[in-house]
């Protein structure tokens, strides 16, 4: 469903992203993982359309993405985005005017189970509320690629299981989602499929259920055995 | 394509709205003040919807030009690049809604404008003498300039269009500094300086296109030049942006 | 649900299904919720939760009707069967612990008499 050929990108000297090819298939839920700085924002970005790679190309259904692939993959970048002045009904309506994919009821329906009102102003959400809304929103698509950039951030535990929740009720046979992480923990159990970069280098794709059955090896100590020098977890 | 156009709207309208508040207040106090015949109040209420017409328009500029560095430079640009939308729609729905603001507050301050002057002739007959002194002193300075409706609306038309040049070309300038530093140190001066040059550039160009014009071609001429190089430099901004685009 | 993420969740959902069938609290004939419910239940990824009824099924536990859901089996000797077993499995794991304290068979089997008079 989205392919990556070769994919670089650089900013000035620094290679953020080095010569990553992997194919991504629907159906399942990849955790794409490494700690800060190893690529997982660049690329995400750049199959989101929203930057082009310095060389390689990102395929979506067999097309270049760009403007139009827009309209079926869904981004949620890590930080605020919600321009100040709205409301979180705003941003609904936002999202309605956009996306012909968007689903006002999932939204409404998605806000309640993250215990938030539409009446609340962007400016005066804290960090954890605004985690959520950006997660509300971006679900309430019927997308058929959704892209979380570290969705747990600054969520609290009680409500990290709701939006775990929200993600298993999206990850549909023929949708194809992707998380960034490194609260790797986290990741356990909905992530089907494991991609680990460092440095901008594709290092492993793992089918996370075969490696704890075939090597009694869960993700995290995937994570320490790659990253090991690197510092561990940080969870 | 209208969504685009709504949004960059609502980005701006609160200001626009105060804009328009102030303006409704002035003119009241114009029109109490011209009824009860306290000159000095008439004179600054005209002094200040003077004010108003000119600053009016230049801030409409002036915060679009803000609203758009924003959205080249903040994160809140993710919501208008993680639409389906081109660079030259998104871009397009800026320069459309920034044209019309410019232009329907343009007509309105003018046609406000015009109505303040028939009553204040109506109201001072001999205000007839002013502008009879003021085509006197035209004509010794052997400027052949009938000063009449008609100039005043060239020369507030000259005004919008050079002024919507001007604000593409901040546009431009900022989308420029923006991709050669990526948001670095001093971006804002370098699209100062880049700025400053292409607005001269454009000057330039009209002042040699004009030269040998008589006044009302040559405001005409400007107006259609400051047009020409909008358009030009609205594609060369989306295309800059289409290719650099990383926020 | 906490997992241990060292052993396959599909086999720690499994594990946890087949208690309830041995206890009771899922009697034979009954019908248990879809792949997807599963996995929002016990919070795992969908394929997780296909998997669980699928191995379930190879074992006999389960029935996988088409269009109609999974239900446990019908047959109440399988899951006599599968009590048994999950006992036995249970000592085995005890004498394997005690043997690693250095505890013979016989002391190991003493000593479940002896702690049970003390409860």
């Amino acid at each position: 469903m989205l392919k990556s050929e070769a994919v670089t990108r650089m900013f000035g000297s620094k290679t953020a992203v080095d010569q990553v090819s992997m194919t991504l298939e629907k159906g399942h839920i990849y955790a794409m993982l490494g700690p800060n700085g190893s690529g997982k924002t660049t690329w995400m970005k750049m199959a989101a359309g929203l930057c082009k790679p310095t060389s390689g190309r990102i395929l979506f259904e067999g097309e270049p993405v760009g403007v139009c692939s827009r309209a079926s993959i869904a981004y949620m970048s890590t930080e605020p985005y919600f321009y100040n002045w709205m409301s979180l009904k705003d941003v609904g309506r936002y999202y309605q005017d956009f996306f012909a994919d968007y689903s006002g009821q999932r939204y409404a329906e998605l806000l309640r189970s993250f215990e938030l009102e539409e009446s609340l102003k962007v400016k005066t959400l804290s960090s954890g509320m605004m985690a959520k809304a950006k997660i509300a929103v971006t679900l309430a698509r019927d997308a058929k690629v959704w892209m979380l950039d570290e969705p747990f951030n600054g969520i609290d535990l009680v409500a990290r299981d709701r939006i775990k929740s929200a993600i298993i009720e999206s990850a549909q046979p023929d949708k194809l989602l992707i998380m960034s992480s490194h609260l790797v923990e986290e990741m356990e159990a909905i992530a089907d499929r494991a991609i680990f970069l460092r440095n901008g280098q594709l290092i492993k794709e793992a089918d996370i259920e075969t490696e704890r059955t075939e090597n009694g090896c869960s993700i995290a100590d995937e994570y320490r055995r790659i990253y090991g020098a690197q510092g561990g977890t940080e969870a | 394509m209208k969504n685009l156009i709504k949004y960059e709207f609502r980005k701006t309208w609160g200001t626009k709205l105060i804009i328009l508040g102030i303006t409704a207040f002035a003119e009241l106090a114009f029109l109490v003040s011209l009824y009860l015949d306290k000159e000095k109040y008439n004179g600054l209420s005209i002094l200040a919807l003077t004010f108003l017409a000119i600053g009016g328009i230049i801030f409409i500029g002036i915060q679009s030009i803000l609203t758009m560095h924003q959205d080249m430079n903040t994160k809140q640009g993710y919501m208008l690049y993680m639409t389906p939308n081109s660079c030259y729609r998104i871009l397009g729905g800026k320069v459309i809604e920034n044209g019309l603001s410019i232009f329907v507050a343009g007509a309105f301050f003018f046609a406000l404008g015009a109505l303040d002057v028939t009553l204040l002739l109506g109201h001072y007959g001999q205000l007839g003498e002013l502008k009879k002194m003021l085509d006197e002193f035209l004509r010794q300075l052997r400027m052949e300039v009938p000063l009449d409706g008609r100039l005043f609306a060239l020369l507030t038309l000259n005004f919008l269009c050079s002024w919507l040049a001007t604000v593409i070309t901040a546009y431009f300038a900022d989308v420029i500094a923006t991709c050669l530093l990526n948001g670095k140190k001093y971006n804002g001066w370098v699209s100062l300086l880049i700025f400053i040059a292409l607005s001269w550039a454009m000057a330039y160009l009209q002042q040699v296109c004009t030269e040998r014009l008589v006044w009302d071609a040559r405001l005409i001429w400007n107006a259609v030049i400051a047009l020409g190089c909008s358009a030009v430099m609205y594609v060369a901004t989306a295309a800059l942006m289409e290719r650099h685009l990383s926020v | 649900m906490d997992f241990d993420a060292s052993i396959p969740i599909w086999m720690q959902v499994a594990t946890c299904i087949k208690t309830d069938m041995v206890t009771g609290r899922l009697p034979p004939g009954e019908k248990l919720p879809g792949g997807r419910e599963l996995a929002v239940r016990y919070t795992i990824n969908p394929n997780t939760a296909a998997r669980v009824y699928q191995e379930l099924e190879k074992e006999g536990l389960v029935e996988m009707r088409r269009g109609m859901g999974t239900y446990v089996t019908d047959s109440p000797d399988r899951i006599q069967a599968l009590r048994a077993g999950m006992a036995r499995d249970a000592v085995r794991d005890y004498l394997k612990k005690m043997a690693s304290l250095g505890y013979a068979r016989r002391e190991a089997a003493a000593m479940i008499s002896q702690e049970d008079e003390k409860c």
